[in-house]
């Protein structure tokens, strides 16, 4: 093996057998690494930080995981980056699509071992590949018509894949939670007007949706604490007199009335800003910059609710949903288009105060508060609700959806078997590994739960070897179960990628037959 | 590289049709590595459980010295490194914040569930078996304290205190309970709105340290506190009355812009014309103050420029006005609520309807400082302010603390009109119960359920141990006593003995202990599921 090569200051070559040996092991290395997170009694992994403060982060998302990770082996980031792109493209199946790399390269190695040369092996590979996805689109169910049952299945994608998540035991109440708050979306996959605030405090189990927005935000000092058919104004200027300067300007006088003089001009200054502000006739103006004493009193002198200091991302995400601009000069209040909601008002979450716009412009909004023993809990809770959310979104525009458990792998390793029956030539062999490699998603499953693997695989296939069985991995019972039943469904779009994008990188990999890794550039060592 | 070493090399997968052997000899000494951690986090802050639990000192790296009993500040200040031994310290914080109360008790609940948890493990049983067990355990757990609660009406005074009597003393100023009790009620039952009486805001409680007396002349101020001198360096008054008092968020000296300036004098005559006219502005704005009929002045502190001058307090002082500066800027919002009045900006904007009123503002020298009190002020806000004394800082720290802890316990009461026996009883009693309950379930779950349920006593157990008690007898009678249907017998540490818990009044807030148990199985869960640490950037 040549692993340790890998790590040398110069730069290195390697050829053939070796390159190819050290790609294998990089990918396996790092598929093994996130091999135990999957699946239902998949278990969890602490990321500890190695720079300042040491940040610990305890979590079970394979993408959160590897993106984590420091890694010099090229071959185990092309990995990397299949999760990735996973996670970007569907939000779910992250460690799915590296575990699946991981097998596929796992069962070449064992070809190349018996003199099967790489190309040979791809081309096989191909063709399994088409047939299983075939296969899939063949078993594929679609209840877009039927509005009830498309709920129910949306219902049952999200406490599967919430049921390997921290929030499994909730997974009800959080997948109603998710499919409501996706089902609003009417249809965009556009997750920005769902906000998740985390607030520690409670248990998960009181975490709730919330029809509106929450902004993490105190309310000004005077100024009235609930208005009804708000106006808003959205903004992000300077309103703090200090920085209304120019830079290196300084006046001369000779006077100190002159000196109070200009000081009184400053203050026109900014009450005019003020009043052009409110001239837009709102009763609501929401800053991402400090709002100072002075301004601040103005608003509360004419009734309007002033919010300062919003962070960038809340007063954008408040822009979009309360359906106005983010304004940065006055001049036009006509061209200015303000946001509008119902009712604001103050509400208390845990022990803080939070400010809540109900009734937005934008019925898509909503705001799950997430509420947890801790904050490892709670980012925990935000990234599972996230791929949930991702999946849903996903699902409601496509809306094929397959058994869960095993089941689809199970179903494309028996037509991929069939396909190497058919065919002849050395191919056959590389379509049978395929089909092996399928097979060891759902092994994994029954490992990771504790469960005698061999024989529960043994029976799933003879169980698939009758047409049209709903059989999967049942692990909460420990047994071959009916899927159907159990309620455990997954997206189709998700099972599509992970099967395409596994393939296309073991692929990939396997082409390689030389590793040039670059002279680093000098620097410090960072080990 | 985490990866490669990461990798157990059994070569298995789907092919390997034989026997399904797993290496997992990294994944279980990660885990035992994290409960053990775990474990010592928990037995640091064991002793100070309880009534006679002891006091820690902890050094800290800047030689500052805090003795406390408080398990959330100890396991603050502890600086773990160890990642499941952090995640014991963020459970004590967030009891801290659910509940305010019960910090030790979580962390030593979760070390012994940790415990049980270890040894199930290395009986293989499967770690995902033990935290499902441990769900259904912490669900029937809540249900058995339900069971036991016993209701409480706010306007019963007397439960409340002694609710927040059990909270304190267990705390280093315990002897001083029954001043600090009722006065964390009162504190707390001044501040509820009647709009949503399940509410309470604790920053609307303010508490004031002020070194000098003992805790007994701690008290509760119908008004406002402030820590400061009144500034009289000019000769002002220090003591009004019939005040009127204005919340000021400008200075009073001479201008400044926020355009550099610089004023440029070329004679004599001119340095003249100067001061003169600084002289008059200031003169101007002190008229203006003066002709709201404004007697107080609260300045806020700016980094700019200074509040006050000499001038400006000579000026004020002829008024007869009394100026306090240095005001924080977080604290406008408390004063403005508490005052009923609205901070002015602008000297152009001082009228007097943003003025708010009081009977009385002087100043009171207590110990070798000396405060400004605020009474009887019309209109006011509801908020409270306790004024916290002591003859160190320590003591007056620790206080603070424990005030912060009984406060909390009744705003619990506050939110969920509950009260359960202290002493250990409920946790005796749910160990009774679950334990039953375990022997009607089958398999592992059983087998796991009985195990945490005997975790439970560790409560009482250490409770014992820490009163110098023989834990054995103590915890065996209390099984015996509660068996006989008796469910409110705990212990009771001052007289040594078991009683009633409720008739010695030992009673806390049902929440304390509901989130207590939520809580400590949802951290242990969270670490049974961990099998492997990776270091990252």
């Amino acid at each position: 093996m040549a692993v340790e090569r890998l790590f040398k200051d110069e730069a290195t070559e390697e050829k053939g057998d070796r390159a190819r040996m050290a790609s294998f092991v990089g990918a396996m290395a790092i598929a093994d690494l996130v091999k135990t997170t999957l699946g239902p009694k998949g278990m969890d992994k602490i990321l500890q930080s190695t720079g300042r403060g040491r940040t610990v982060t305890v979590t079970n998302d394979g993408a959160t995981i590897l993106k984590s990770l420091h890694i010099d082996n090229p071959a185990a980031k092309v990995l990397i980056d299949i999760s990735k792109v996973q996670d970007d493209e569907v939000g779910d199946g992250t460690t799915s699509v590296v575990v699946l790399a991981g097998e596929l390269l796992r069962e070449a190695e064992k070809l190349v071992n018996q003199k099967i040369h790489p190309m040979t092996i791809i081309a096989g590979y191909r063709m399994a590949a088409e047939c299983a996805r075939n296969a899939l689109l063949l078993k594929a169910k679609d209840n877009k018509e039927d509005s009830e049952k498309f709920r129910s299945d949306l219902m049952k994608i999200a406490m599967t894949t919430l049921s390997s998540k921290i929030l499994s035991q909730d997974k009800e109440h959080f997948a109603k939670l998710a499919v409501n708050a996706v089902l609003r979306l009417k249809g965009s996959t556009n997750l920005e007007s769902i906000q998740i605030i985390k607030k520690a405090g409670g248990s998960l189990i009181d975490s709730f949706l919330d029809e509106g927005f929450i902004l993490d935000k105190k309310i000004g000092i005077g100024q009235p604490k609930r208005i009804e058919n708000a106006k808003i104004l959205v903004a992000n200027t300077a309103m703090d007199t200090d920085k209304v300067k120019i830079y290196g300007a300084r006046v001369r006088v000779d006077s100190m009335a002159k000196v109070a003089e200009i000081e009184v001009a400053e203050k026109e200054k900014m009450r005019e800003k003020v009043q052009k502000i409110i001239a837009h006739g709102i009763n609501c103006f929401v800053n991402r910059q400090l709002i100072y004493n002075f301004p601040e009193e103005l608003f509360a002198d004419a009734g309007v609710l002033a919010i300062e200091h919003a962070d960038f991302d809340g007063i954008e995400r408040l822009a979009l949903v309360t359906g106005g601009d983010i304004a940065s000069t006055f001049d036009n209040p006509e061209s200015v288009k303000l946001g509008h909601c119902k009712l604001i008002e103050e509400i208390m979450i845990g022990e803080d105060k939070l400010i809540h716009f109900s009734g937005v412009e934008m019925g898509q909004a909503c705001t799950i508060v997430l509420r947890g023993a801790s904050s490892h809990v709670l980012d925990e809770a935000e990234r599972s609700l996230h791929d949930a959310l991702c999946v849903l979104s996903q699902t409601v525009n496509d809306s094929r959806v397959l058994l869960g458990g095993g089941w689809p792998e199970m179903i494309m390793s028996k037509e991929v078997d069939e396909l190497a029956r058919k065919t002849p030539g050395k191919k056959s062999h590389a379509i049978e590994a395929f089909s092996r490699a399928l097979q060891a998603i759902p092994t994994i499953i029954a490992d990771n739960a504790g469960l005698d693997s061999a024989e529960l695989i043994s029976q799933l296939r003879a169980e698939h070897h009758k047409d049209t069985s709903n059989c999967g991995i049942d692990v909460i019972s420990g047994g071959v179960g009916d899927m159907e039943k159990l309620g455990i469904s997954e997206a189709f779009k998700v099972k599509q990628a992970v099967l395409l994008s596994a393939t296309e990188a073991a692929e990939m990999i396997l082409r390689v037959d030389e590793i040039i890794t670059c002279a680093p550039r000098r620097r410090e060592d960072r080990m | 590289m985490a990866a490669a070493s990461s990798v157990t090399a059994a070569p298995r997968g789907a092919s390997s049709k034989t026997e399904s052997y797993v290496d997992t000899k990294r994944r279980d000494d990660v885990r035992q590595a994290n409960i053990l951690a775990a474990r010592a986090v928990a037995d640091a802050v064991r002793t100070s459980l309880g009534p006679k639990g002891m006091d820690k000192m902890i050094a800290s790296a800047n030689g500052e010295v805090i003795i406390t009993n408080d398990g959330a500040t100890i396991l603050n200040k502890m600086e773990v490194l160890q990642p499941a031994a952090k995640m014991l310290v963020d459970l004590s914080r967030s009891q801290d914040a659910a509940a305010g109360d019960g910090t030790t008790t979580v962390v030593v609940l979760a070390g012994s569930l940790l415990r049980s948890s270890l040894s199930l493990l290395s009986a293989g049983v499967h770690p995902t078996a033990v935290s499902d067990a441990l769900h259904r355990l912490s669900l029937r757990a809540v249900d058995v304290l339900h069971g036991m609660a016993i209701p409480l009406d706010l306007s019963d005074r007397d439960a409340l205190v002694k609710s927040a009597a059990t909270s304190l003393n267990s705390k280093v100023v315990s002897q001083y309970s029954s001043l600090l009790a009722p006065l964390a009620v009162d504190a707390v039952l001044s501040v509820v709105d009647p709009a949503h009486p399940d509410l309470v805001d604790l920053r609307d409680v303010k508490i004031v340290k002020k070194l000098g007396g003992t805790v007994d002349d701690t008290e509760l101020v119908k008004g406002l506190v402030f820590d400061k001198k009144v500034s009289h360096s000019a000769g002002g008054p220090t003591h009004v009355e019939n005040a009127k008092i204005a919340v000021i968020q400008f200075q009073i000296s001479p201008p400044k812009t926020d355009i550099e300036q610089s004023i440029v004098v070329s004679d004599y005559t001119q340095m003249d014309r100067i001061l003169r006219e600084e002289r008059n502005y200031i003169l101007g704005m002190v008229k203006k103050i003066k002709a709201t009929g404004c007697n107080v002045l609260l300045i806020q502190k700016s980094i700019l420029r200074d509040a006050v001058t000499d001038l400006s307090l000579h000026y004020l002082a002829k008024a007869k006005i009394l100026v306090i500066k240095d005001v924080e800027r977080d604290e406008i919002e408390f004063i403005t609520k508490t005052l009923n009045c609205l901070p002015i900006a602008n000297i152009e904007h001082f009228r007097e309807d943003k003025l708010g009123f009081a009977n009385c503002v002087e100043e009171v020298s207590v110990g070798d400082g000396k405060i400004v009190k605020i009474t009887g002020i019309k209109d006011m806000g509801r908020t409270t302010t306790v004024l916290v004394r002591g003859s160190n800082q320590l003591v007056i720290d620790e206080a603070e603390r424990s005030l912060h802890d009984a406060l909390c316990v009744v705003r619990c009461l506050v939110n969920k009109k509950f009260l359960i026996a202290g002493g250990g009883a409920p946790e005796i009693e749910m160990s009774r119960q679950l334990g039953a309950w375990a022997k009607e379930l089958l398999g592992m779950e059983s087998y796991c359920i009985k195990e945490f349920a005997e975790a439970m006593e560790v409560i009482p157990y250490t409770l014992a141990e820490n009163a110098g008690l023989n834990p054995i007898a103590i915890v065996t009678e209390l099984r015996n006593r509660h068996a006989q249907g008796e469910i409110n017998t705990g212990i009771n540490v001052r007289k040594g003995q078991i009683t009633n818990i409720l008739e010695e009044n030992v009673v806390q807030p049902l929440l304390v202990s509901t989130s207590a148990i939520t809580l400590a199985t949802e951290c242990v869960r969270m670490i049974l599921k961990i099998d492997d640490i990776i270091t990252v950037r």
